[in-house]
Order: C-alpha cells, then structure tokens, then sequence
C-alpha cells in the first residue's frame, strides 16, 4: 500500500493530522451548519484510521518504518518508528476514537461547547498514536505528558463537581507519576546516553545495577499511575465514572493501556529480557500484577454502579497484560499484546452502551437496571454480547486473547500466572454475568424496573450513540471469528512479540 | 583557539541606551518622541547585540578596552558566549518590554523619568554581560541598583518608598560584600580579569579563598535572591508591572546569576572548586531555596507575589545548575537564564494585562479570566507548562539538562529536587489556570477594559519563544548552540552531550 | 616661558598681596573687589598649571629664594606632593566665582572685600606651605592661611559662627605650637630646619628627642588635618562658615594638615622604630574617624553638618592609607586627598546653592527640590554617590587602592571598615536624593524656588564634572603620585 505515499510519511501524518484536525475544528463552533463540523472531525478520523491500517499491514511481516524528526533536545530527536507493536495499538486507538466520537455526537448537547470536546478529543488521538509510535523515551514522554494534560478538559467537560474533585486526583496522581518517568528517563539517559527503543534492550551491560534498578522502579512506578497498577489506581474508579461517556469508553480503552504499553516498551525495548532476568526485578512485577488482577475483579464485583465496576474491571484485566509480560515468554506477550487490542473494544463499548443507558433512561445502578433488555434491546444485545466476550466465551473476541495468553503462560512455566488470569477470568465472569441477568430480568419479579422511564433525549439522537454501540458489537464479532486475518491484531502481535523478545534464548 | 576581535559593537550596545536616555530625559513630556526614542533605540540595540552572534558561534571574541583605571585593572567590554547569551535575552526582552511599557504606563506621571531610566538600566545590564573584569562588571552592577531605584520608587508612595528603602538596603550591602571580595581577588591574585577559567590558585590559602568565596556569592546573592538575602524581592513588587518584568526577568535578577556564574567559572574555575568543594555546600542551599521558595508561593494570595516567589525559585535552579560544576549542569544553567526569562515575564505581563483589564490582582479573583481574555490565558498557561516542565516547552530543556548534570556530577538527590519542584509548580499554577478557563465568571464581572494590542502583543510573542525554545532548541543558531559554546569554554566538556 | 623659576614663589606671593590690597582699593565695591580676587586667582592658577607641567615634563625641581644656598637660605620645592597647588588654586578659583552672588544674602556689604582678601591670602597661605621644604617656612605658611581661616569662619552672620572661629582658633594655636615646638627640637638635633636635610641627619641625634619631635609635629597637623580624636573643631567650624568658605576649609585646608603629616614622614623617613608606632596609630585612629564621622554624619539633619562630618570620614580613610605603609596605600591616600577635595567643594557649593536660594538648610526641608532646582541637585545627587565610592567615579579610586593596601599589608580588617563606612555614607546619600527627588515639596521656598544663576552653577557643574573625571583617570593620578613613596617609608614595602 506504499504506492500511494512514501512510508515514512504515514507515521507523521498519522500525528499531524488528527492535531491539526482539532485546531480547526475548534473554530467549528462559528460555522454555520453542525454538519460541516462534524464532517470534518469525522473525515480526520476516518483517514488517521486508515493510516494507521496501511502501517499495521506494511509492518505485519516484520518491517518498520522509521520517521526522524527534528532533534528536540541533542541528540535526542522526536522520532516515530512503526513496529508491529506500536502498529496494532495505534490502529487500536484510531478505531476506538472513532467509536467515541459517533458516540459523542449524540451524547453531547448541540451547542459551542461540543466542538471543545471534539477538538481535545483529535488532538488527544493524535497524542496517543505518537505514544504509540514513538521511536525513544523521549518522544514517548512528550506525548504522554501532553496527553496527560490533554484528558483534564475532557473529564470535566460536563462541569459536574464530581468530575472536578475526580479530575483534581486525577491530575496530581498523573504529574506524580510523569515526574516519576521523568527520573527514570534521565536516569537511563545517564546510563546510556540515549532512550532509544532498541528490540531485545539497549543498557549496556557494565551499568551498576543499582541504578539499574532505581531507573525501573521509577519508569514502572511512573507509567503503572496511567497503567492503573495496583496501588497506584487510585484515580481511575472516580474517573472514569465522572468523564462523560465517550471519554470514559476511551479512557478505559485505551488510556490505561497507554500506560500498559509504555511499560512494554520499557521492559523490553530499554531494558530487555536478559537484562530483567538478571536484575531479578520480575517477580515485582508479577507480585503486584497478579494482585490488581484478583484485587480489582474483587473490587469490582462489589460496585453497583455500572460505570465503577467497569472501571475496576479495567484495572483488573490491564493487569493481565502485566503479568504476562514479567513472564518474558513471546507466546503470553502475543496473547498480552492482542487482549490490549480485545479489551479496548469491548471494554469501550461497555462503556458506550453504560453511556446511552444512563443517557436514555439516567439509571446508573445495576439494581435498578431491571427491564432494560425490553426497554433498549438492541443495547442491551450488546451490552451481553459484549460481556460476554469479556468473560471469554468463544468464538469472541476475549477468547482468543485469553486462549494465546494462557497457552503462552503454560508454555512458560508460569503456573502461578495462569492460575492467575483464571481466577481473574472467573471473577470477570462474576461481576457481568449478574448485570446481564438484571437486564433481561422480566417486570414479575419485585423491584425497581426501568421500563417505565421516561426517555430524557430524543430518540435521534440516540441513533449515533446506538449506531457506536453496535459497530463495537460487531467487531468483538468480527475479531473473535478471523484472528488470523493478515493485518489482524494476532499476526501483529505474534511478530511484536518476536521482536520484543529477540534474543533467542527466549522463547 | 578563539579569536579576540577588537569591535567597537560591544561599547555601542551599551552606550546606545544612554544616548536614548539622554534623549528620553530631554524630551521631557513628549510622549511621542519618548516612544520614538525608546524604541529605535531598543531596535538598534537589538539589532547590534543579534549581529554578533553569528561571530560568537564561531568561536570569535569581541573585545574593547576603554582604559586602565587602577593599577592592573582595566575598564572594558569583552564579549564571549556567556556574555552575549545573556545580552541576547536582555536586548530581545527589552524591545518587548518597552513596547508593552509604552502602553501600560501611559496614563501615569513622570514618564520621561521612568523610560529615561528604563534605557539606563538596560544599557547597565549591557554592560554587565560584556564585562570584560570584575571590575567593570561591578560598576555596572551597582550602576543597575542605582538606575532600578527610581523605577521602584515610581508611584512615590509610602509602599513604594519601603519597598525602594529595602531595595537599597539590601543590593548596596551586597555591593559592599562584592567590592570586599574583589578587593581580596585583587590582592592575591592581582588581576581581575573574567577571560581565563579562574584567577585564583590554591596559594591563596584556604581561609582566604573561603572569605572570597562568600563575599562573592553572597555579594551577587543578594540580587540573584539566594535565600536568605531574597527579601527586597517580594517587597519590589509595589512597582509598575513592567518594572517588576524588568527587575525579574530581563536585568536585575539575571545580573546577580549571571555575576554567581562568572564568579564560580571566571573567578575560581571549575577545577579549584571540585577540589575545594565550596559548590557543594552552595548546591545545597540552591537545592533548599527552590524548594523554600516554591512552598511559599503556594500560600501567596496576589498573583505577582506568587510570581515574585516563583522567581526566587527559579533563579536557585540557576545557582544549582551552575554549582554542579558538570558540563550539562553548565549548560543547564546558562540556557535557564533564556527561559526562565521568557516564562516569567509572560506570566508578568499577564498579570499587568488583567490588572489594567479587570482590575483583578488576587489569585483567587481569576474566575472566568480565561474566556474574557482567552489568548493572554492561553499564553499563561503556556507559561505555566513551562515551569511545571512539560516536554516542547522551555522548561524542560532546562529541567532535562539540570537532572542529566546532576547525575553527571555524581548528585543524583537534585534529580529529586527537580521533581519535586516540578510538582510544586503544577500546585501553585494550575489552580490559576483552572480558575481561569473552568469556573464560571461571577456576576458582577464588566467586561474587560480596552487593553491594548501593544500590551497584548507581546505577551503572545514571548509564549511564542517558550514554544521555540523549548521545541527548537537545536536549531542552528538558536541561543542553545549559544549557551553551549558558553558552557564548553566555562568548563572543559570532556564528555560530550551525548 | 614655563621653566621661568620665578613662578614658583609667585604662585604663593601673588594672592597673598593681592589679597591684602583688596580691602585697601575695592572696600567700597564688592563687585570689583570680586572681579579682582578673580583675576588674582586665575593668574595664580594658570602659574600653578605651569609649573605642574614643568613637573611632569621634567620631574621635581627647587628654588632658592634670594639665590642663597639651601643651608642658609629658603628653599621652596615643587615634587608630586606640591602638585596640589594646582586643583588649590583650581577650586579656590571655581569658590571665588560662585561667591560672587552668594556674599549678597550672607555677609554684610561692608566686609565683603575684606572676605575676598581673606580667601586670597588663605589661598596664597596653603600655596606657600605646600611647595615649602623648610619646616619654619610651613610653620609661617600655616599661620597664614589657618588665620585666615578663622576670620573667614567668623564672617558669616550665623550666631554661632563667631564660636565656631574660636573653638577653631583655639584648636589651631595649639596645633601652631606644637609644629614650632617641634621645629626647634628638630633644628637641635639635626641644625637645619630644611626637611630634606634634616630628614638625612636624623639618625645622629638621639631616639628620645627625635620621638618627642615627631609626637608633636604629627599631633600638630593631625588637629589640622582633622584627625579623630582631634576633630571635634571641624563640624562646627565649617556648618557655620558660608558655604564656598566650607568648601574651601573642607577640600584645601585640612588637606594642607595631611601634607603636613606627608612632610613628617618625609622627616622621620629613617627612623622606622619612632615611625612604626605613628603609622600603627594613624590606621587606628583614621579607622575610628572613617567609622566614627560616617555614623555621625548619618544621624545630622543639618546639611552642612552631614557634610562637615562626612569630611572627618574621609579624612580618616586618608590617614588608614597613610598608616598602611604599602604603596598601593600609600598611593592611594594621596589620590583621595586629591579626590575628595573635588567633591566635597562640589557638594559644599551644591549646598551653598541651596541654602542660597530657599534659606533652607534641613534636609526635610529640601523635599522635592529637584523639579524646582534640576541641575543643582543633580550635581548634588551626582557628587554625593561619588562621595559613597560607587565606581567609576572619583571617590572610589583612592578607596579602592586603599583597601588592596590593607589586605596586602594583612590587615582585613580595615577593609570590613571601609566597606562598612562606605555603606554608611551611601545611606546618608539616599536619604538626600529620595527626599529631592521622591518626595513632594514641604516648604514654600522650595516650591518657588528657581535655579541659581550661571556664576554659581558653573563652578559646581565643573566640580561635578572633576568627580567623574577623576573617576576615569585614576591610573594617570596614582602613577604620577609613586614617586613620592620611597621618601616617606624609607624602604618601599
């Protein structure tokens, strides 16, 4: 697909345009016509989609397409480099963002202030696909930190006081941790005298270890606050809930898996599974994964508020990629790498379909979520379809993933790590199961029920919203049938994996 | 290795403000000619400091020697790297700074005095960066303090005349200290001269060297506002906004870094103070005041309070930087002195903008700022960003490099203090910036007051360098290179930057 | 035409003639009389810039009046230290001008001629004892011009003025003994009142004598020179004297005590035991005048009197150089006696300018003068920062040279000493300037207050100008002075 544009165009474009893209539509608010604002955001999505397609087949056999900018800071430059790891994410977040978008479309009132939303959201894409095409640390940093600072317009679009005070933790638990990456980049940069992504690591081997070992602990630490590692997530159940709608669908999908995918690339492309090994840091790592894994499923089955207990589960399966990686095998990487893909979807689209609900029919809690099912049955079709390719229920999406990531933990002897992801899978199970029962519950049983609520928006404009909801449906569906589709998020992290872990005296 | 040019350039810069302020006294209550004056003159001004700059980068010295006044001491301008860098940050801001005077200040008294003694003050800092000794250096330093007085004493109240009296107080005091510590120079070393890595040698003795050492620092501290000779600082915030820019940003606290790092280099030498370890103890106490200084910011209530204490912050990261005695803490330092200079007075002349706007002058009256003046907001945050150190934005290049020459020089806790710093800036500016674009505005707020585009203006263009300087700092004949050729001859940079 | 000898002497003969005719031909005219004392005055100034050059051009040279021999004879000499005569006569001259509006308001019509041929003759006085090598020959010199002095002080109409001349004649005619006393004991011991000669016989006579000698002549000029403790004549004398006369008392004649002390040196130049003790106690005693006049000066409210005090200041910081004994000390104390008369005449006459003008002589009284009266407070703004030290201007090169000396000479402390008077007089300066500059008027005179004419305002922009020329062309000056060292330590250190 090169034939159109020179490969080293497609990274930058991939982050020009959407940027670009916001600070247009930021005006949109003095157009005239709604569509015109609309056309446009959604055609920068559209593209920067496509962009990030054509590099995820480009790079699927192994290539990568490597784009040097100017040098921000000699001799660091702002580079991207398009691997098949950073591929399958970016076109992850494209696809979501696009999800997001429709969804706020309807979601938003139509007045000036929407075209805020749109305009931070754009840039925001354009962020995360820097994140994930970042060739060094810094790089990495420079749009993690302004993402960062990007999301607090989104959380408190809505002004309510509540996504104020959840905003407020939000911002002090996420400069902490930039400041804690921030040492740890100088911290390599010394070490090293670079922060360039190297496959297999790139410390040099006479480095003392403990600075070594400092240098992790703060490049995890720092990255573990967005990634939501137990205890650091303290800020995700207030958040997530308080951000409207399309942002929560986004930050659950893919924000903490931002941070999820920065600490890959640490672990492997800075560090290296050799280098891991010998400093004995793995185990950590596996310590605290494993314990947001159980803990946040436990969590998560207490909550009644829908959009809480997603927001655990988040925390929760994030994890599961943690702990598969401080395993170094290439197989639970690949199945890692594709349940970050997976559970954006359909943790997003939970997401989406908890937004239309409480937009349709303003109910946030589980138990008064009897009769939905009658109420809005083609979301609530989907909202179970959805849970169940969370559980892992084949032929869906969730099971692929899980299936690669559990054989790959055999493989590897991380018996304790399968265990794990069982558990975790079980109560997954749990804690959806009782929400899918709650909406198909018939009226005979005593209760609250929802159907008789009135509609609080008009149902147009809910036609965007459903319209989100279900092309998410479908590409759990469509994920789970055709794993291995060239192009398809499990070739790609099949190679990504390879890749990371290089060195072939790992498997 | 380097060539010294003899170039008449470095006496012009600085004597062109003095003919400006010749002018701007004769014209007396001619606002038109005033302005006229100003700011050809700042123009020229400019336009003679950028026109040595390619020079500089190659490596060249400029130099006039006007005569010898003392025995062995000589009154000169010798322009290297170091030097230039800071006139460069001077000349550019002045320009800046005049035109935002010139509609700030347009409605007030005795504007020939105040812009007569705007130009001379920036014709001392001039003369400061360009010294070519000690003891040209001094004169024009103590120069400064006599020409920033009656630009404090401005509104000839009773706040003004405290704050003038303290002024003077203290910067005279730190004057005696520094004529005490270059007479000492003098005596054992017998020359003043800021050409060579260091004029003292371990021969001095080291109860000698120690006494010089502190007379110096402190000498220089009182204007560079080290902890605890910061005092006159806060209180100098009585005077008109674009004083309080002039004093802050461009002439009177540089001056005293600027006067810190020559005397840590061009004094003493990196290599006498490793073995002597002097820096340690002052790396420490630079480490304390940013932490200090930032605390207290928190609690101030008036915006140019928090500014003024954001300030002293800021000014110890300099101090720091240039007490690590690393080649990137060198670095780090000097090229702070740009953005540190940038950042903050775009924050100064946002406060000025809102104070002349809204009349608002208290942090917690910014409610709904942000959409009555959205771009002088937006340049405010820009600012904030800055010092909080996000990537692309000129505090980070300096927060990047101070880490890197902390762990270069084997302190890896400043890493810490950086960080810390960090977080401490985002609780004392953030807030303002959430007042501003995320509260709603109260009632009873009018509509803000015509504000000039020359007010406006370059509160736009200096968020505009904080973006370039941060983001381009590797462009080929940016101030960095700059900044790095000043930090190769102020210490042998053995290891590169890479 | 320049190397015409007979000019030496003129320069002393001529005023003191010309100042005794002045009241016997221009009594009844004071506008003549003061154009008189002008011509006198800037012929003696243009003699004295002659022999300046020959001096620079061919080094020291002598005269011998009546061509008798320098044994039997009076010898007149010119080296470095006599050079003074020139900036003498400069600001005696640049007085005299400005005197010619201020005798209007202050002195009485009828004495106004016999004021000018006092100024002549104190003029002619100081002359003559600079360029002398003869220690009766100073002795005589110095009773004329300290005479004049008094009956100068005593001209003024103040009341207190006629105490102030007593207290300084009574001071003075001490001083005027002792130096006679002194110059019979050295004429004993040594046969020769010539001080070159008698400095080169001093080691035959014994130490008792020879110390007693010393002890009262350099007592003797100290109190003229205003040395602490000695001083406590100065601040009344010259608070009360009208203004071009302080200026004369503060630049000229103290300075005349410190040549004499110069001279003692010279004198004493060979016997380091007798001269070790003094310059020790010269340092002491020049650290708490240095000290002890800026505090005293902080805390006047009187103009003159700050002024006055501030003169016992830097006469202390003259002797501490003095006593320092290194070159560059030594250098230096004679770069600021020369310095400090500039601008202390300025200020003296900036002053004089004021209280011409608004009567006024409290410095609350002066609040915002400058709008009504720009150049002369400039001048006095500008005179007062020299005064403090700030480089580049005068009052910071003799300090400058002064303080390297003492650390040379191991004594730090007396750095810490002059740092702190120099902070001191900076305050007392500021106070000055805020109060004409930042302050709104509180007194009528002030705010109706003009600018004095050309004939004051011209001495004081040219003595103005002096503190900053002489701040830039310090090196010329101390170099020019060097010579001098090696006569008055013996060995140069």
């Amino acid at each position: 697909m090169s034939g159109i544009l020179p490969n080293w165009l497609l990274p930058g474009l991939a982050v020009a345009l959407p940027v670009t893209g916001s600070l247009v539509i930021f005006r949109a608010g003095h157009w005239k016509h709604r569509m015109t604002g609309l056309a446009v955001t959604g055609t920068v999505l559209l593209v920067t989609l496509a962009l990030t397609v054509i590099m995820a087949v480009t790079v699927a056999d192994g290539n990568r397409i490597d784009l040097v900018l100017f040098p921000l800071l000699p001799p660091w430059p702002v580079a991207f480099r398009v691997d098949a790891m950073g591929a399958v994410f970016a076109m992850t977040v494209a696809g979501l963002f696009a999800l997001a978008m429709m969804h706020a479309v309807g979601y938003l009132p139509d007045d000036r202030r929407q075209w805020r939303f749109h305009g931070f959201l754009l840039a925001s894409l354009g962020c995360l696909i820097g994140v994930a095409l970042a060739a060094n640390l810094l790089t990495l940093l420079l749009f993690y930190e302004v993402f960062s600072l990007l999301a607090y317009p989104l959380i408190v679009h809505e002004r309510k006081p509540e996504a104020f005070n959840a905003a407020l933790k939000y911002l002090v638990y996420i400069l902490s941790g930039g400041a804690l990456v921030f040492t740890g980049i100088v911290l390599v940069q010394h070490i090293a005298g670079s922060g360039t992504f190297v496959a297999g690591g790139m410390l040099p081997d006479g480095a003392s270890d403990p600075a070594l070992i400092v240098a992790w602990a703060a490049l995890m630490t720092g990255f573990g606050v967005k990634a939501a590692l137990m205890p650091l997530h303290g800020w995700v159940p207030d958040v997530h809930p308080a951000a409207p709608s399309p942002f929560s669908a986004v930050l659950s999908g893919v924000m903490v898996a931002a941070g999820v995918f920065a600490i890959l690339r640490v672990l492997f492309e800075i560090f290296g599974a050799g280098l891991l090994q010998r400093l004995g840091v793995l185990p950590w790592l596996a310590a605290f994964a494993g314990f947001a894994v159980i803990a946040g499923a436990m969590r998560a089955v207490a909550e009644d508020d829908l959009k809480r207990r997603l927001a655990y589960s988040t925390i929760s399966q994030m994890a599961y990629v943690s702990l598969a990686a401080s395993l170094a095998s290439q197989t639970a990487l690949a199945g890692a790498l594709v349940h970050i893909v997976h559970h954006a979807f359909f943790k997003g689209g939970l997401f989406l379909c908890a937004g239309l609900i409480i937009a349709t029919t303003g109910v946030r809690r589980i138990s008064r979520m009897r009769g939905l099912g009658r109420r809005m049955p083609w979301t609530a079709g989907t909202l179970t379809l959805l849970a169940l390719a969370m559980i892992g229920v084949p032929p869906l999406s969730g099971f692929t993933g899980k299936w690669v990531l559990g054989s790959g933990m055999a493989q590897a002897g991380g018996y304790a790590h399968l265990a794990i992801i069982l558990a975790g899978s079980l109560l997954a199970a749990l804690y959806l199961w009782p929400v899918v029962y709650r909406i198909w519950q018939t009226a005979e049983e005593p209760g609250p029920d929802c159907g008789e609520i009135p509609d609080r928006k008009p149902r147009q404009d809910n036609r965007w919203m459903l319209t989100a909801v279900l092309a998410t449906g479908l590409i759990t569906i469509l994920l789970g049938l055709a794993p291995r589709l060239p192009g398809f998020p499990l070739e790609l992290a099949e190679t990504a994996a390879r890749t990371l872990l290089g060195s072939p005296a790992w498997k | 290795m380097t060539a010294e040019l003899i170039d008449l350039r470095p006496a012009l810069a600085v004597v062109i403000s003095l003919a400006c302020a010749g002018a701007v006294f004769a014209a007396r209550e001619n606002a038109r000619w005033r302005a006229i004056w100003s700011l050809s003159a700042a123009g020229v001004k400019f336009a003679l400091v950028w026109s040595m700059l390619p020079g500089a980068l190659g490596g060249a010295v400029y130099s006039f020697r006007v005569g010898e006044v003392l025995p062995g001491v000589a009154f000169g301008f010798r322009v290297d790297a170091l030097g230039l860098f800071f006139a460069l940050v001077s000349s550019t801001l002045w320009v800046l700074t005049t035109v935002y005077a010139l509609a700030y200040m347009r409605k007030s008294h005795s504007l020939s005095r105040f812009f007569g003694y705007f130009a001379l003050c920036i014709s001392t800092t001039v003369g400061i960066a360009f010294a070519e000794n000690l003891f040209t250096l001094f004169v024009f330093y103590e120069l400064l303090t006599v020409c920033t007085y009656p630009l404090i004493m401005h509104n000839e109240d009773l706040a003004a005349r405290r704050a003038g009296r303290k002024y003077l107080v203290y910067t005279l005091s730190g004057g005696g200290l520094i004529l005490a510590g270059m007479a000492m120079v003098y005596a054992s070393s017998g020359t003043l001269s800021l050409a060579q890595a260091g004029i003292l040698d371990a021969s001095a003795g080291g109860a000698t060297l120690l006494v010089i050492f502190v007379l110096l620092i402190a000498g220089f501290g009182v204007k560079a506002a080290l902890m605890p000779l910061h005092a006159w600082l806060p209180a100098a915030m009585v005077a008109p906004t674009p004083v309080s820019a002039l004093l802050h940003a461009v002439a009177v606290v540089k001056a005293g870094v600027f006067g810190i790092i020559r005397v840590i280099y061009d004094v003493f030498g990196a290599d006498l103070l490793r073995q002597l370890g002097y820096t340690d103890w002052l790396a420490v106490l630079a480490g304390a005041v940013i932490i200090i200084a930032s605390v207290k910011a928190l609690r101030q209530r008036h915006i140019k309070a928090r500014l003024a204490w954001s300030t002293i912050s800021q000014l110890s990261y300099i101090v720091l930087a240039a007490s690590l005695l690393a080649p990137l803490g060198t670095l780090a330092a000097i090229i702070h002195i740009a953005n540190q200079a940038f950042s903050k007075i775009t924050m100064f002349f946002v406060a000025g903008v809102i104070e002349r706007g809204t009349g608002k002058t208290r942090v917690d009256e910014l409610a709904g700022v942000g959409r009555q003046m959205p771009w002088t907001m937006a340049a405010f945050t820009l600012a904030s960003l800055s010092f909080i150190g996000v990537p692309l934005t000129a505090g980070f290049v300096t927060k990047w490099y101070l880490s890197l020459g902390a762990l270069q020089g084997g302190r890896e806790v400043f890493v810490g203090v950086m960080v810390v710093s960090g977080l401490l800036n985002a609780a004392y500016w953030l807030p303002m910036v959430y007042q501003a674009f995320f509260r709603p505005m109260p009632a009873d707020r009018k509509a803000p007051a015509g504000v000039s585009p020359m007010m406006v203006g370059p509160v736009l263009i200096c968020a505009a360098y904080i973006i370039l300087l941060g983001a381009g700092a590797s462009a080929p004949a940016m101030p960095f290179s700059l900044a790095e050729a000043a930090a190769r001859f102020a210490i042998e940079l053995k290891a590169s930057v890479e | 035409m320049t190397h015409w000898p007979h000019w030496l002497p003129l320069v002393a003969a001529l005023p003191m003639v010309g100042g005794v005719l002045t009241p016997l031909l221009f009594r009844s005219r004071p506008s003549l009389a003061w154009a008189w004392a002008v011509s006198i005055a800037s012929v003696t100034t243009l003699a004295s810039s002659a022999l300046l050059l020959t001096l620079v051009g061919s080094g020291p040279f002598s005269y011998a009046v009546g061509g008798w021999l320098p044994d039997y004879g009076i010898e007149l000499q010119f080296d470095p230290v006599s050079a003074l005569i020139s900036p003498v006569c400069i600001i005696g001259l640049l007085s005299l001008i400005f005197s010619r509006r201020y005798v209007e308001r202050s002195i009485d019509p009828k004495k106004v001629s016999f004021f000018y041929a006092l100024v002549l003759v104190n003029l002619g006085g100081l002359n003559g004892f600079m360029m002398t090598g003869d220690l009766f020959n100073m002795f005589v010199f110095m009773e004329i011009f300290s005479v004049s002095a008094y009956a100068l002080v005593a001209t003024a109409r103040e009341p207190i003025a006629a105490l102030a001349a007593f207290k300084y004649l009574l001071m003075g005619a001490l001083s005027s003994l002792l130096v006679l006393f002194s110059a019979g004991v050295v004429f004993a011991m040594t046969g020769t009142l010539n001080i070159a000669d008698a400095a080169s016989r001093m080691d035959v006579a014994g130490p008792m004598p020879a110390a007693l000698a010393l002890a009262a002549l350099a007592t003797g000029f100290a109190v003229k020179a205003a040395l602490f403790p000695v001083h406590f004549w100065l601040p009344d004398a010259h608070a009360a004297a009208p203004a071009p006369v302080s200026a004369i008392l503060s630049a000229l004649v103290v300075k005349a005590g410190v040549v004499g002390m110069l001279r003692t040196l010279e004198l004493f130049a060979g016997a380091e035991q007798l001269l070790q003790p003094l310059l020790t106690s010269l340092v002491w005693l020049g650290a708490l005048g240095a000290l002890g006049g800026a505090l005293m000066a902080l805390v006047q409210r009187d103009i003159k009197l700050m002024l006055a005090y501030s003169t016992v200041a830097n006469i202390g910081y003259i002797f501490i150089g003095l006593g320092l004994a290194t070159a560059s000390a030594a250098t230096g104390a004679m770069a600021h006696t020369l310095n400090h008369a500039v601008i202390k005449s300025a200020l003296f006459l900036a002053a004089g300018a004021i209280i011409h003008r608004t009567g006024l002589r409290h410095i609350d009284d002066l609040r915002g003068l400058a709008r009504r009266m720009p150049v002369t407070s400039f001048a006095m703004a500008f005179a007062l920062v020299s005064l403090s030290g700030v480089p580049p201007m005068a009052g910071f090169v003799g300090k400058w040279q002064i303080a390297v000396g003492a650390l040379q000479a191991g004594r730090p402390a007396v750095l810490a000493v002059m740092i702190i008077a120099g902070l001191i007089v900076l305050a007392f300066s500021v106070r000055v300037i805020n109060a004409l500059y930042f302050r709104p008027p509180s007194r009528i005179s002030v705010a109706s207050a003009t600018e004095v004419p050309l004939s004051m305002l011209l001495p004081i922009a040219i003595l103005t100008a002096g503190c900053l020329g002489l701040g830039m062309t310090g090196q010329p000056v101390l170099e020019f002075v060097a010579p001098v060292i090696k006569n008055l330590y013996g060995a140069v250190p």
